[in-house]
């Protein structure tokens, strides 16, 4: 088995990948690259490199293609969550200045602080592009692939800021303080209870048994 | 016959390599369709002559029978709702690939431009200096301002917000470039489509 080195050069970024195929088809003028022993992250006018092993070249892809993700839609793609030792990469905009800062985080095993590169966005498309076309190209690393999905609904940045849609919560829950203060301060009323007043109350007619009382009907007079 | 067979295949394999994804919600509805339109107005803006090459970009990509004129181009185009001619149409998920792809195509051969006006950019804010002041940069920034205060509705509270100040409006373009950056790239296409569902989905 033969060491394969696979570069990716663009104008200001390049990806070297180095590796073994699993020698399955030696003749081959393109092997496949199966075992990434190394991979080293270069840009031009930075002097600083990134390097490290396969964990780092996935933790890196991911990074950069979901930033990407980020760069297009304006949206905040969550950060990628750590690997099996701890190791992860991370972008983040550099505020006012129209610069992308790269930062990994190598495995906590290894005595190595976090290194940060400043990115432009010319520079951080090299690298978006270098990863894009080593992903793409099958006879490199063919089993691993970065899936592009849209964020779902729940990161999305509400259409109005919070400040804004707390205003009328806070302005009912301020206008009933107020009118429980205003309610407090006056006095409570006295209670009385209704005096019953003496009144007669009138009497009862009980028409069965007032025979003097003109007959509602009265007997037609006969006539002669 | 058989010419018309391997368009029907050529469009079918270019709308295939975008994913599907609902465009029940107005609100994604909108959205895309204004993305879609600015990004192919800073399109125009950076090359003389774009949108009559957009009419054959769409016949090179197959796409006769979803843009066969310059007319049905304009009118998916007027579905952004920040235009002054906005025709309250919804693109369906074809139409909306279809523009896409477009873009894509036209904006990969001018990479080239589009980084060197971004370099540009970088130089003029580390100096600190106005961007309109770089000659590249302030010929992009006058096309793009011609066309959108030509094309956009001053009613809409964004456009008159955009239109009212030269550096938003310029920064705005800068933006929409940065954007057309990435679409350029191996699967920009893929990347700026997929972008365009971002916070949508369930």
């Amino acid at each position: 088995m033969n060491n394969i080195q696979r570069p990716y050069r663009l104008p200001n970024c390049t990806l070297i990948l180095e590796g073994m195929g699993d020698g399955s088809d030696p003749q081959s003028p393109n092997p496949d690259l199966n075992i990434i022993l190394n991979a080293r992250c270069q840009f031009v006018g930075i002097n600083q490199n990134l390097e490290g092993g396969r964990a780092f070249l996935e933790a890196l892809a991911k990074a950069v293609s979901s930033y990407a993700q980020q760069c297009l839609s304006g949206i905040h793609h969550p950060t990628a969550t750590k690997g099996e030792s701890g190791e992860w990469a991370e972008l983040t905009p550099v505020p006012d200045q129209a610069l992308h800062r790269l930062t990994w985080h190598p495995p906590t095993d290894e005595s190595q602080h976090p290194i940060t590169v400043e990115l432009t966005t010319v520079q951080l498309f090299d690298l978006v592009e270098a990863v894009d076309q080593f992903i793409a190209d099958r006879h490199t690393l063919p089993d691993f692939s970065v899936t592009l999905q849209p964020l779902s609904r729940r990161y999305r940045q509400p259409d109005e800021p919070f400040v804004q849609r707390a205003v009328p919560a806070t302005l009912g829950a301020i206008s009933l303080a107020v009118l429980a203060a205003a309610l407090y301060v006056m006095p409570i009323p006295d209670v009385r209870k209704p005096e019953p007043k003496p009144q007669s109350s009138p009497a009862l007619v009980d028409p069965t048994q007032n025979n003097s009382a003109p007959a509602n009907n009265p007997v037609p007079a006969k006539t002669p | 016959m058989s010419d018309s067979v391997a368009v029907v295949e050529a469009q079918a394999l270019v709308l295939k390599t975008l994913p599907d994804f609902s465009l029940s919600s107005q609100r994604c509805a909108t959205q895309l369709q204004q993305q879609v339109d600015l990004i192919l107005l800073a399109i125009e803006a950076l090359e003389v002559g774009a949108a009559e090459k957009m009419l054959e970009s769409a016949a090179t990509l197959g796409l006769q029978n979803l843009i066969p004129n310059s007319l049905i181009l304009w009118r998916l185009r007027c579905t952004n709702p920040w235009r002054r001619s906005y025709n309250r149409t919804t693109l369906t998920l074809d139409q909306a690939k279809a523009l896409v792809a477009i873009a894509h195509h036209q904006a990969k051969p001018l990479m080239v431009q589009i980084r060197q006006l971004l370099v540009a950019e970088q130089q003029m804010r580390a100096k600190q200096l106005p961007v309109s002041t770089n000659f590249a940069l302030s010929s992009y920034l006058d096309q793009f301002r011609s066309h959108f205060s030509s094309r956009m509705n001053p009613r809409r509270a964004k456009v008159s917000v955009l239109l009212a100040s030269e550096t938003a409006l310029d920064d705005f373009a800068l933006g929409l470039l940065n954007q057309l950056l990435f679409c350029t790239g191996t699967i920009g296409m893929q990347r700026f489509w997929i972008s365009l569902f971002d916070g949508e989905v369930a």
